[in-house]
């Protein structure tokens, strides 16, 4: 479903020259929940924006649904961008000038009224934002609302295209513990229920319990890591979630930065 | 409504002082040109419509030589056979010498502008009686009608007293009446004749030694759309003699020339006033671009392409446009009745002749809205060169 091949992304000229990618290569498959961890400054914010069509790589191929995103100019990407993709940032997701049901119903619009997979944008937004446990704030203007529940909203917007990817940059940074756990155990029932694949960019390993794979980055390099199965399992529903978090958060399982050599094998084509 | 329009409206409403900043620009910029107009397109016509009123009608006839020495009643009658003519009246008018005794002195005024007038046809087609302010026009063969400053000049001269006027006649003689001053003439704003006598055309005919001429014939309109066809008809009509027919603008244009030249200034530096509420209306939507650099951000990151921003913030210069319109154009409109209820003055004095050309306001109005979506342009440009990556950057 999403194809990275030799994925290189450089910043600046010449002298000031900065390589923040190095030829990313990885698969992601259907329905998988993805997590991309590593160090402040390690490239994972470019990695995600290289995958979300942010912005074009300087050489390499990312190839989603069989369309080879890099060849289509900025409307072609800014389209598939908007129906195939859904996105979910560190912080300040909404527009504040619009109330939390027309933040959801944004992507749908911006579509146009043509497009639309099944039901129209304002019944699918209310059905979204019901999921989300967002019902009672659907009329309120975004910058009434809570930093958790703005997060849930986004995420809600990012669904409502029923997109192949959602895009999330450390969806759970700006949130205090409580807000974070409810945040990511969203993610991960909707991941499931839904079959939808996740692509989400974390410092805060430790709150995702077991997930389908973890991808770390250093220093502008992806390796995988190996994920055993079963070993952190939440348990159905993810209700244990919160109490694997806490002990998660006193005695981390996953160090953040540097992975060794033992745990990680770089990920070839 | 589409989230465009939707998104265009809510940032500037949600903006409370962005909107009344660059709707006040936009308004200011009509208000100025509005009262431009007022005062001196209304000046100017208040001009125009005292010359018609006082001196030339709407047609003025003169000879090629000073005098028309057709019958005044040939020409008189021709114009009052023609239905959109209302009135005609014929004047004379030479240089007069005026002294009067004031309590055991002699006071002379040399050079005094003397207009002589056919009593009866002249308040039918000229306003200077309505300018006596003090007794009656002139109404018998030796009643004089002194200008206001006339009056002054001649150690107040006032109603009832008796002067001498001197003109020289045709074969150089020097012809002296005594008359009665029947009423003193004051004009708000100076237009008529304070500055000047008025006497019975046929008492100055007779001192000029011009029985039977006429200096010049004053037409006035009942239709005034008709002068110009009129005068070509009467030209036509008398093809014999050197008449010369002016409409009221031909007469007056090199008086009013440099008059129109201070108006197109004027009207420059009200176009220089909207030109800077667009600087203004610029400043404003940079600031309003400025600072939803994050938001543009996550809006193409939802798919919205350069153009839908673009759109956007276009849209909200047509609104800026819109409402700066409607809100200067009330506010101008408000000002043009207040001027005209009030019969506003110019300098105290001459009535503003103020009309509503509806043409000029709906030009203004529509000129204010398209210099709001241009001045809009260039930060609409540069909101879509914002790239989402960038922008999302920033905090
Ligand atoms: N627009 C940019 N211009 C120059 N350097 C950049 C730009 N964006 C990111 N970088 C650099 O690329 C590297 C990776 O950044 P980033 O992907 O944001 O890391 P992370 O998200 O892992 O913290 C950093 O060294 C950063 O300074
Ligand atoms: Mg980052």
């Amino acid at each position: 479903m999403l194809r990275a091949r030799s994925v290189t992304k450089s910043y600046g000229q010449d002298a000031t020259r900065v390589t923040a990618l190095r030829d990313a290569s990885f698969d992601i498959r259907r329905g998988e929940f993805v997590l991309i961890v590593g160090a402040s400054g390690s490239g994972k914010t470019t990695l995600l924006n290289m995958i979300g069509l942010l912005s074009s790589p300087t050489s390499g191929r990312v190839i989603i649904e069989g369309v080879d995103t890099t060849r289509l100019d900025s409307s072609g990407m800014a389209a598939f961008r908007n129906r195939r993709l859904g996105f979910v940032a560190q912080f300040a997701n909404l527009l504040v000038d619009l109330t939390i049901l027309e933040n959801v119903m944004l992507p749908r619009q911006i579509a146009g009224g043509g497009w639309s997979r099944g039901g129209r944008p304002r019944r699918d937004a209310l059905e979204l934002l019901r999921s989300v446990g967002l019902e009672a704030q659907a009329a309120q203007r975004a910058n009434k609302v809570s930093g958790g529940q703005a997060q849930r909203a986004a995420i809600a917007r990012g669904l409502i295209n029923r997109p192949s990817i959602v895009l999330a940059d450390e969806p759970t940074g700006n949130l205090d513990s409580v807000s974070s756990e409810s945040v990511v155990r969203l993610m991960k029932d909707t991941a499931r229920r839904l079959n939808q694949t996740f692509v989400v960019v974390t410092h805060d390993r430790e709150y995702f319990g077991e997930v389908d794979r973890v991808i770390t980055v250093s220093d502008g390099r992806v390796y995988e890591e190996e994920e055993e199965d079963g070993r952190r399992a939440p348990g159905p529903g993810g209700r244990q979630g919160g109490a694997a978090a806490a002990a998660a958060a006193t005695a981390p399982v996953v160090p953040a930065p540097a992975p060794t050599a033992a745990r990680q094998r770089e990920v070839l084509p | 409504m589409g989230y465009r329009p939707r998104l265009a409206k809510r940032m500037l409403f949600n903006r409370r002082g962005s909107l009344i900043g660059a709707v006040l620009a936009v308004t200011i910029g009509i208000l100025v040109i509005h009262v431009n107009f007022v005062i001196f397109q209304g000046l100017y016509d208040a001009i125009v419509r005292d010359i018609g009123d006082y001196r030339t009608g709407d047609i003025i006839v003169t000879d090629e030589d000073s005098f028309i020495t057709k019958s005044e009643l040939a020409v008189a009658s021709w114009f009052e056979r023609n239905p959109s003519v209302e009135a005609v009246a014929p004047r004379i008018s030479a240089s007069a010498e005026i002294n009067i005794t004031k309590s055991g002195r002699l006071i002379e005024e040399t050079r005094v502008p003397v207009v002589g007038v056919d009593p009866y046809r002249d308040i039918k087609a000229s306003t200077v009686h309505t300018t006596v302010s003090d007794g009656s026009y002139v109404f018998a063969r030796n009643s004089v009608v002194l200008g206001t400053n006339v009056a002054r000049d001649l150690g107040g001269a006032t109603v009832g007293d008796s002067i001498k006027l001197m003109v020289v006649d045709r074969w150089g003689e020097e012809q002296i009446r005594r008359l009665v001053v029947s009423g003193i003439a004051s004009s708000p704003g100076g237009q008529g004749f304070d500055y000047s006598a008025v006497m019975h055309i046929h008492t100055l005919r007779d001192m000029m030694a011009r029985d039977g001429e006429t200096g010049s014939f004053m037409v006035k309109m009942a239709d005034e759309g008709q002068a110009a066809a009129v005068r070509d008809l009467f030209l036509r009509s008398f093809p014999s003699d050197d008449f010369v027919a002016e409409t009221i603008e031909e007469a007056s244009e090199e008086q009013l020339q440099g008059f129109r030249s201070g108006i197109a200034m004027i009207n420059m530096i009200g176009y220089f006033g909207m030109m800077s509420s667009a600087f203004a209306i610029v400043t404003i939507q940079m600031m309003i671009v400025n600072g939803k650099t994050r938001e543009i951000g996550i809006l193409r990151a939802l798919g919205a392409r350069r153009r839908d921003v673009l759109v956007i913030f276009i849209m909200q210069g047509m609104l800026i446009g819109a409402i700066g319109a409607g809100v200067g154009t009330a506010a101008g409109l408000s000002y043009t009745f207040y001027a005209k209820e009030t019969k506003m003055s110019f300098n105290n004095s001459l009535p503003l002749e103020v009309s509503y050309d509806w043409a000029k306001i709906l030009q203004t109005a529509l000129m204010s809205f398209a210099l709001a979506i241009l001045a809009s342009l260039y930060p609409s440009y540069r909101a879509t060169r914002l790239v989402p990556v960038e922008a999302m950057r920033a905090v």
